[in-house]
């Protein structure tokens, strides 16, 4: 039991200095937050109108705050005071007016700021979703879903918390100030220099808890994003885990993650609780400061004793108002931490924007060139290198290879997910770089390696082939690519709902519909990336059927590592290590007795040699 | 809910040091008007400077003293909001990690991730704010009440019938607040949910150019969230300026009947200027009232979310009488399984029964949707049967401890599934402190070996989310390494060798021959069938026929068919 009293100081020191990535702490002081907080004004400002409304109505009501007491004092002096009646109905009435203004000014206000603040909000939810869809393939590859969804949620949220509350106190707060100041000068310029003493001295004290808190707070979202990111991974993987049996690895390491967020968050919110602390001690000092100098200027009758009175009583006024902004401090600094995530996000560069003079490709034929393509993912080492092949419109090719060959990356600069790093695309002539991506895009349909589905209907998952399908092309789609019977024994056919990562389906059943898919998007350059490998292969041989009429007429791109399937291809590109080392059809490939030839017999003949 | 805050409880010692100090602030802050009013009556009015000096003097000091209380005070508040926020999340986390996949279909990924992080936090914020403020508020209300009422009881019976209805109005609108407090937290759910698919299918939405279907899609949850937040903040916004409305009109009533009463000489006057007094600070201790009551509505909401998640029954659990499996031969058997997914009613599989000695090879196959891979997830119990049993080794599995049953398996799930981290890391998944040696032999049986050597840092290369950064090929023999490193005695690969080319695929299954267990293999390949000791062939969740290669060929149509689609008829000749 004793051992809690000493808890809140054995936390961990977390640094809240921004690392070199050698591990060194950087010397330069944390950059100014101005910029972000300029941001997020760029956003408010959209809403300028109303946001000057708001303001006045603070105005308004801090006036009529300020004013009611007054009436109240009036009312005390004139009428309890001396018992008298004559008037007080007017004072009442006028007093009623001041109230119901008062409170209906400040109804209007909150209303209005918290449609301004979730405006304001939504258009940054919207813009970083806008823009997280204009990012490259790669910044997904190296982010964790989980760590970007927190940013989307978690962050955004502390900008919106800070958005409803803090504005409207902040302005407040402003008023008020300026507007005692201004009397406190008024009444007396010299004390009033005095009673600024403590500005430098709070200055230098939020600083100091700035400095600390500004990165502490990042720190925390930091580690929130991340502890996101993990049980995104652990609760999509969970199969995983339980077959494995690992859950205590897993609770470890995820108590591990929620240990730092624990830490870096109680450093956060400690220092930034010092704030109205540190203010109080100043208000305080302020007040003697005064008390002091005024009693020495009033011993010299400088100043009248009664100059003193009000302004120590000013002197409260000036600091009130002060100790609200620094109450106020706390979600400001976790909100700019938020929107710092936020803007890291929006300033990720999108994918390489399209030549201003691109092109669009109105209508496509499918002729294909790769001349001298090399290409790699991680700028070291080319994943494919030297690639030069031609395909006419309407051919089929496919390609084959052990894995990790290169033939998905192949697919993945044609469809312009990546771009060359030397060499040329062409389709019908024209450099895919000078073609708008997605006019590209528009003329291809794809049926990639992994065939995500997303939640909703079975027909709704069809259709984002083509979003002005009718049920009934759906439908045809669906049987050509024969999953029409799968379908018919959902609970509800085409409306049934699939799961979350299309749960409820088996792997084979999701390909087929991705087929589906492809085949009611009817694009002139058809990819098929091992697009029945989970299909057993009497309904793959049904599908073949279907997917040949589908390629006829279609450039068609086709990855399989059964070989049956690809043997009518037009042409065949054997890619080993990067390169393409065999090229020809079924038969000519089978001529040269090379890699294809000992493939296709292993594949085919193994049991017989 | 008590659920959620019983966690407090084994921070109740800091609780009360946290509220001692916020006390003794509060004490300071009172006693403060009292050192004010000593220097100006005393001190500057008398022109008396060492009296202003020696009451400055102790005023300062007492501040200081109150400076460092609430230094404590916030050590203490913020410790107690972030361990109780660290012991939900652990709570909670250990709680998912033994939900069945039944339990995980009630409650879709993204919104068990609000829950862990968006509404923990809220939480942890209402605490800590608790801790430093909120006793504040209704202290002042209700000392302010009974100091009024010792004044002068006619007078102050106005606040004393304002106040309580006042109050009441604060709790309805707080159980409004929460029910729509809990519906905004649902719609941040689907809002994550739609990011969630969104990141996960990126690739096809690039591919099929729906940025703009997507984008409009969210622009919906995005909006159906900033409308039901806009609606509960502004109910909460509205209860301010009413309860300012009713105590300002309350202070004119007082003003009023004071008057009135002044008159007739019932009151004195300094009475009436009381209680004024004491109405106009009741009404701004109410101020930060609709803050609190927000935080609160909100907090409520969020632990009600989270109980949820707490509450939830586990349907399925290791039996009180369940024991440890320790060796395991590796025999299984199936008698007269049926199984269908919670919740639906179509079975999925029906009255199969077989039987798989230890060190036997089974090949499953069967068209698409036949259930294999649902029969797969029978044997390391991830669902339990609905009629008949699975025995291991001759015992229920249902009377063996779960996680002695599934040390025991090797599982390769058809999408192969990685984590974030090193190769190392993921292949040393399948076993805990995994030496070096042990993870080269597993990825050497795998033929992953020669590709990570190949890449830039060998085994500590770091692949992303989902493993991204690898083929489908790479990932599947990455997935087979961790199933492998095991040592399994029972190993299952779900079509896990789809994406590998057939010498890759030859070699490794030649390798899988090195380990001693009973290996299952979904495959759609004849060629991996003729390999397998037995083969089972489904369909329509029914077992159509069992045996060899040899024997299927003879006795099955269907098995023909397979074999036909796959070599060609002129092939069949040699079997």
């Amino acid at each position: 039991m004793l051992k809690e009293w000493g808890q809140p100081f054995r936390y961990r020191k977390v640094n809240h200095q921004e690392k070199n990535e050698d591990g060194t702490f950087k010397r330069k002081k944390p950059k100014a937050k101005i910029g972000t907080v300029k941001r997020i004004w760029r956003y408010l400002s959209y809403n300028k109108g109303l946001l000057a409304a708001v303001l006045l109505l603070v105005a308004l009501s801090s006036g009529l705050g300020l004013y009611g007491p007054f009436l109240i004092g009036k009312g005390i002096d004139k009428f309890i005071v001396t018992g008298s009646y004559k008037g007080l109905w007017i004072l009442l009435l006028e007093l009623a007016g001041v109230y119901i203004l008062y409170s209906a000014s400040l109804w209007l206000q909150n209303i209005w700021m918290i449609g301004i603040a979730q405006k304001t909000v939504f258009q940054m939810r919207n813009e970083l979703f806008r823009h997280l869809h204009q990012l490259p393939i790669s910044f997904f590859d190296k982010r964790q879903h989980g760590e970007l969804m927190s940013r989307v949620t978690n962050d955004i949220e502390n900008v919106s918390s800070t958005l409803n509350d803090s504005v409207i106190q902040v302005f407040s707060s402003l008023i008020t100030l300026i507007g005692t100041v201004a009397v406190m000068l008024a009444l007396s310029p010299l004390l009033t220099v005095v009673t600024l003493v403590i500005v430098p001295l709070m200055f230098f004290g939020m600083k100091w808890i700035t400095n600390r808190t500004g990165l502490l707070f990042k720190e925390q979202q930091r580690n929130l994003g991340e502890l996101n990111g993990y049980i995104e991974e652990i609760v999509s993987g969970q199969r995983i885990v339980k077959t494995f049996s690992q859950e205590q690895k897993v609770i470890n390491e995820f108590m591990e993650k929620s240990g730092r967020l624990k830490e870096s968050a109680f450093w956060a919110q400690s220092y930034s609780g010092f704030i109205p602390k540190l203010m109080n001690v100043l208000n305080n000092l302020s007040f003697a400061i005064i008390a002091g100098i005024g009693g020495i200027l009033a011993l010299k009758g400088t100043i009248s004793i009664g100059v003193i009175v009000i302004f120590v009583e000013y002197s409260r006024q000036f600091t009130r108002p002060l100790n609200d902004l620094s109450n106020q401090f706390n979600t400001l600094l976790s909100a700019i931490a938020g929107a710092d995530r936020v803007f890291e996000i929006l300033d990720e560069d999108e994918e390489m924007r399209d030549e201003k003079d691109s092109v669009c490709l109105a209508e496509v034929k499918g002729e294909v060139e790769f001349r001298n393509v090399s290409f790699s993912y991680e700028k070291k080492g080319d994943t494919v290198r030297g690639i030069n092949f031609t395909v006419k419109p309407g051919e089929t090719v496919a390609l084959v290879g052990p894995t990790g060959a290169g033939k998905t990356t192949i697919i993945n600069l044609l469809s312009r997910f990546y771009t060359v790093d030397s060499g040329a695309i062409f389709i019908d002539g024209h450099d895919l770089s000078t073609v708008k991506r997605e006019s590209l895009r528009q003329h291809m349909g794809f049926v990639l390696q992994d065939s995500f589905l997303f939640q909703g209907t079975v027909r709704e998952n069809i259709r984002y082939g083509r979003l002005d399908a009718t049920d009934q092309e759906v439908e045809e789609a669906a049987m050509l690519a024969n999953a029409h019977s799968f379908i018919q024994k959902l609970p509800d056919q085409y409306d049934t709902i699939l799961g979350q990562d299309g749960g409820g389906i088996s792997q084979g059943q999701k390909q087929l519909l991705s087929i589906a898919r492809a085949i009611l998007a009817d694009p002139a350059i058809l990819i098929l990336d091992e697009a029945t490998s989970s299909i057993d292969t009497i309904t793959e041989l049904k599908i073949q059927e279907a997917l040949g009429r589908l390629m006829k007429g279609r450039t068609s791109f086709v990855i399989a590592h059964r070989l049956n399937t690809i043997q009518k291809a037009d042409q065949i590109l054997v890619l080993q290590d990067g390169k393409i080392t065999e090229k020809g059809s079924h038969p000519e490939l089978l001529k040269q007795k090379g890699f294809y030839y000992g493939l296709y017999y292993s594949q085919f003949h193994k049991d017989i040699s | 809910m008590s659920n959620v805050f019983s966690l407090l409880k084994p921070y109740r010692i800091s609780i009360v040091i946290a509220i001692f100090f916020m006390f003794v602030e509060l004490v300071v802050d009172l006693l403060q008007p009292l050192f004010m009013s000593k220097i100006i009556d005393n001190g500057i009015l008398h022109k008396d400077l060492p009296v202003v000096m020696t009451w400055g003097g102790i005023m300062l000091a007492i501040s200081f003293f109150a400076f460092i209380g609430g230094i404590i005070n916030s050590f203490y508040a913020s410790h107690v909001s972030q361990s109780f926020g660290y012991d939900i999340r652990k709570r909670l986390f250990i709680k998912i990690q033994s939900f069945s996949f039944a339990n995980f279909n009630q409650y879709p990924t993204s919104s068990l991730i609000t829950r862990m992080t968006n509404d923990i936090t809220q939480i942890q914020s209402t605490v800590f704010m608790s801790l430093r403020i909120m006793l504040r508020a209704p202290l002042m209300v209700i000392g302010g009440t009974v100091m009024a009422l010792i004044v002068n009881f006619k007078l102050a019976i106005f606040l004393a019938i304002i106040i309580p209805l006042l109050i009441a109005f604060l709790i309805w609108a707080m159980n409004r607040g929460t029910r729509q407090f809990q519906s905004v937290q649902k719609r941040l759910d689907s809002v994550n949910g739609v990011i969630r698919e969104n990141l996960a299918g990126i690739r096809l939405i690039k591919a099929f150019l729906r940025k703009d279907f997507e984008v409009s899609r969210f622009k919906k949850a995005n909006e159906d969230l900033k409308n039901q937040t806009v609606s509960v903040l502004r109910l909460m916004e509205t209860t301010m300026p009413v309860l300012l409305l009713v105590m300002n009109l309350g202070i004119m009533g007082i003003l009023w009947f004071g008057n009135v009463q002044v008159h007739s000489g019932e009151t004195k006057v300094g009475e009436v200027v009381a209680i004024i007094n004491y109405a106009t600070r009741i009404t701004t201790a109410f101020s930060p009232l609709s803050f609190i009551i927000r935080a609160f509505s909100r907090a409520k909401a969020s632990a009600g979310r989270i109980s949820d998640v707490l509450e939830t029954d586990i349907d399925l659990f290791d039996q009180d009488d369940a024991t440890s499996i320790k060796k395991v031969e590796g025999n299984v058997e199936f008698a007269n399984v049926s199984f269908r997914y919670p919740g639906t009613d179509e079975p999925v599989l029906q009255n199969l029964s077989f039987t798989a000695d230890a060190g036997q090879t089974v090949a499953i196959m069967g068209a698409t949707g036949s259930g294999k891979s649902s029969l797969f997830q029978l044997i390391p119990r991830l669902y339990d049967v609905n009629e008949g049993a699975v025995f291991i080794d001759g015992r229920d599995i249902r009377t063996v401890k779960l996680d002695s049953l599934r040390k025991q398996i090797g599982y390769v799930p058809q999408e192969a599934l990685l984590f974030t981290g090193t190769i190392r890391e993921n292949i040393a998944w399948g076993k805990e402190g995994a030496a070096m040696e042990e993870i080269i032999k597993a990825a050497k049986n795998a033929q992953i070996h020669e590709t990570i050597c190949k890449l830039p840092d060998q085994y500590e290369t770091i692949i992303g989310q989902k493993g991204v950064n690898l083929s489908g090929g790479q990932k599947q023999r990455i997935s087979i390494a961790r199933a492998l490193v095991r040592n399994p005695k029972i190993l299952l690969l779900d079509d896990s060798t789809s994406a590998l080319d057939l010498k890759t695929e030859a070699r490794l299954l030649a390798c899988l021959k090195n380990y001693t267990c009973t290996t299952f293999i979904i495959t759609q390949k004849i060629s991996t069938a003729m390999e397998a000791d037995n083969i089972l062939l489904l369909e329509d969740g029914r077992l159509l026929t069992k045996g060899t290669h040899e024997e299927l060929l003879k006795h099955s149509s269907l098995y023909k068919q397979i074999f036909q689609s796959q070599f060609g008829k002129g092939d069949a000749r040699y079997a």
